[in-house]
């Protein structure tokens, strides 16, 4: 039975949940293909009957699929080598260093964790083409990815990272906007000892949806350390699902996110600790100001006994900058193992008034105030950025707040 | 300089809004430096706030002005670039935020209100630099977060530094010599006092005489009950000083 008849037995199908079916009739026909859209158009389009996606609703969001809006600008990375993904176009450089191969499938690759992932699923079945990229020394240039959706409605991308032992790799990417819908699919295996730095900067339009699905597999020793700074679109969701295979690996996932009017942030993850002894750290920091909305879903499971000796910290603190402002918050951890560290915190408040009448006593302006304050809360989730893009990223969360009046 | 004619003014409190100042009446000309005492509850603090600007704090009547322009109505920020500097009883911490970031940040917004140029970088981490060794602040600590971490004395003289990087024309000084040990007193009262100059005035709230012995000012002043009563020279800080508040206001009333 064809997906599309599936779900239309449910309900009906929005404009965009139609368009997306079309789509997909149009590509090349391959089980593999099949298959990834059945995992998707078992929900359609997530909605807020859906526990996981209760506060995200893409169903009502996501309008249909005509065109973009103009795109914002990509960060500067400094020597970095730049991979762009234009609409359905992508350029690779001709001479990668050593260590580093990027190709490109155009056959549809299966998705494992395509079921709990409807969006990332959707990506999956829709991309003509899949790119691979394989790092098996370290790479000391970081790779830059930018994500322009070039006025489409549309614009799927997938990229799989296969990093070996011991091999390294740093990597910026820019989701800029420009589609009607951007849905990106990001996966990651980590062989024994390899690590990957990620920072993501990702900026739309209010008028976007944009989805950024990331699965991580660490072996043995495998670092993974990734740093968001997000903010949002009409409906946002940046997703990553990790899960330890070895021993002694270790992640870190920070983010801050900035909402502000019209913008929703979601910033979801779920972390396998499916290894001994293995190391997770999580500091998520918003801040969100009147009509802005940001939603903060964070999931530690700790399985009995191959979760032993864990070790997992996560905290979220939220900024409410204004009335008006939303913010909604699910920590949760679920701890089978019984000789474990597991801690999390969740905080939300408001800009300490007695700082802002300080600063405004010096000369500071209130908004000015406001965007310094805000910065500081939000800096320590932005530590671990890479380098070359930190002050940008700084820079973008100052003016956040300064740019509006 | 600074006028104040018949001040009255309210704070919200728990129970409802409660008059604090009730007709005060204060005029520091330029070059002077004035000195307000008073026991607890008079309304010292009040008053820095209300000229400042601090929301929570509604002036119910009376005049406020500053070079003939009437303060009140102005946002705290635009006081701040007319010239107005409160150095706090209790300075705020302000976590994240670098204390050379902070100030320079302050100075360019001023600066910029009042549509000058602002200082360059070397010029002011020269500026700093110098007016930290006066202080004894040295650059380590001024590159920590605002306040952070700071002990009382240190706290007030990172007041004191904000105030000689700013230059104010008119500094309110609000209980400086709490917490201050006596070599702590001696520094920052040569901070205010090389500030001393013929076109900026002062006002300095304490509770004790102390202070005064080491920044002199023109007249002091008695608050009690939200108005002035009583005016004189130094000398009436020794009197209050000697006799209590008790003895002077019994003999005011």
């Amino acid at each position: 039975m064809s997906a599309a008849v599936t779900t239309e037995r449910v309900r009906d199908l929005t404009p965009a949940e139609r368009d997306l079916s079309e789509r997909f009739d149009r590509l090349p026909k391959s089980g593999v293909r099949a298959d990834l859209f059945d995992a998707f158009a078992q929900t359609g389009l997530p909605h807020r009957r859906m526990e996981a996606w209760k506060w995200s609703d893409f169903r009502a969001s996501v309008g249909d699929l005509k065109t973009g809006g103009k795109s914002r600008k990509p960060l500067r990375v400094e020597g970095g080598i730049e991979v762009r993904f234009t609409g359905d176009e992508i350029s690779i450089p001709d001479d990668l260093p050593d260590g580093l191969n990027m190709f490109v499938k155009t056959e549809a690759q299966g998705f494992g964790d395509a079921e709990l992932m409807p969006l990332g699923a959707l990506a999956a079945s829709l991309v003509g083409k899949t790119v691979m990229v394989e790092v098996t020394k370290p790479v000391l240039q970081p790779v830059h990815m930018i994500f322009d959706g070039a006025g489409e409605g549309l614009q799927v991308a997938r990229i799989a990272f296969v990093v070996r032992e011991g091999a390294s790799l740093s990597l910026v990417e820019s989701h800029v906007g420009g589609a009607g819908f951007s849905d990106i699919l990001m996966e990651f295996g980590l062989q024994a000892g390899a690590s990957v730095d990620r920072t993501i900067y990702q900026s739309a339009r209010a008028d976007e949806a944009v989805a950024i699905t990331t699965t991580g597999h660490l072996a043995t020793k495998a670092h993974f350390a990734q740093t968001v700074l997000a903010f949002g679109a009409k409906i946002s969701r940046i997703e990553t699902r990790l899960a330890y295979t070895g021993a002694e690996a270790k992640a870190e996932m920070n983010a801050a996110y900035l909402a502000r009017a019209g913008h929703h942030v979601d910033i979801t993850s779920h972390v396998d600790h499916g290894a001994e002894s293995c190391v997770t750290r999580q500091v998520t920091k918003g801040a969100v100001t009147d009509g802005g909305r940001g939603i903060f879903q964070g999931k530690f499971l700790v399985p009995r006994t191959v979760g032993q000796f864990t070790d997992a910290d996560m905290q979220h603190n939220a900024l409410l900058l204004e009335n008006g402002a939303e913010v909604f918050a699910k920590p949760e951890l679920e701890i089978y193992a019984d000789d474990v560290e597991c801690a999390h915190g969740n905080t939300s408040g408001q800009l300490d008034e007695s700082a802002l009448f300080y600063m405004r006593q010096r000369g500071i302006s209130l908004n000015e105030a406001r965007a310094l304050l805000t910065e500081a809360f939000i800096a320590e989730a932005l530590e671990a950025a890479h380098e070359t893009v930190r002050d940008q990223l700084l820079e973008q969360s100052r003016n956040f707040l300064s740019e509006e009046v | 300089m600074l006028k104040l004619t018949d001040l009255t003014a309210q704070v919200s409190a728990e129970e409802g809004q409660k008059t604090i100042l009730n007709g005060l009446s204060l005029e520091v000309p330029a070059g002077e430096v004035h000195a307000i005492m008073g026991p607890n509850g008079a309304g010292k603090s009040t008053l820095s706030y209300v000229l400042t600007g601090r929301d929570g704090y509604e002036v119910t009547g009376g005049e406020a002005m500053f070079d003939g322009e009437s303060l009140l109505g102005m946002a705290p920020e635009d006081r701040a670039s007319k010239g107005l500097f409160l150095s706090f009883q209790y300075p705020v911490e302000i976590p994240g935020v670098p204390i050379m970031t902070f100030v320079r940040t302050a100075m360019n917004s001023q600066r910029k209100r009042r549509g000058e140029d602002e200082i360059s970088a070397p010029d002011f981490i020269k500026k700093a630099r110098e007016i930290g060794k006066v202080l004894n602040l040295d650059s380590d600590m001024l590159k920590r977060p605002v306040n952070v971490g700071f002990s009382g004395g240190e706290k007030k003289r990172l007041e004191i530094f904000q105030m000689m990087m700013l230059e104010p024309r008119f500094a309110i000084l609000d209980e400086t010599d709490s917490g201050l040990d006596i070599d702590a007193l001696r520094t920052v009262a040569d901070g205010v006092n090389a500030l001393r100059s013929p076109d900026r005035g002062m006002l300095v709230i304490t509770h004790y005489q102390r202070l005064l012995d080491y920044i002199k000012p023109d007249k002091v002043h008695v608050l009690a009950a939200g108005k002035i009563i009583k005016t004189g020279g130094p000398d009436l800080a020794h009197r209050l000083e000697a006799e209590g508040y008790d003895g002077v206001l019994g003999e005011a009333a």
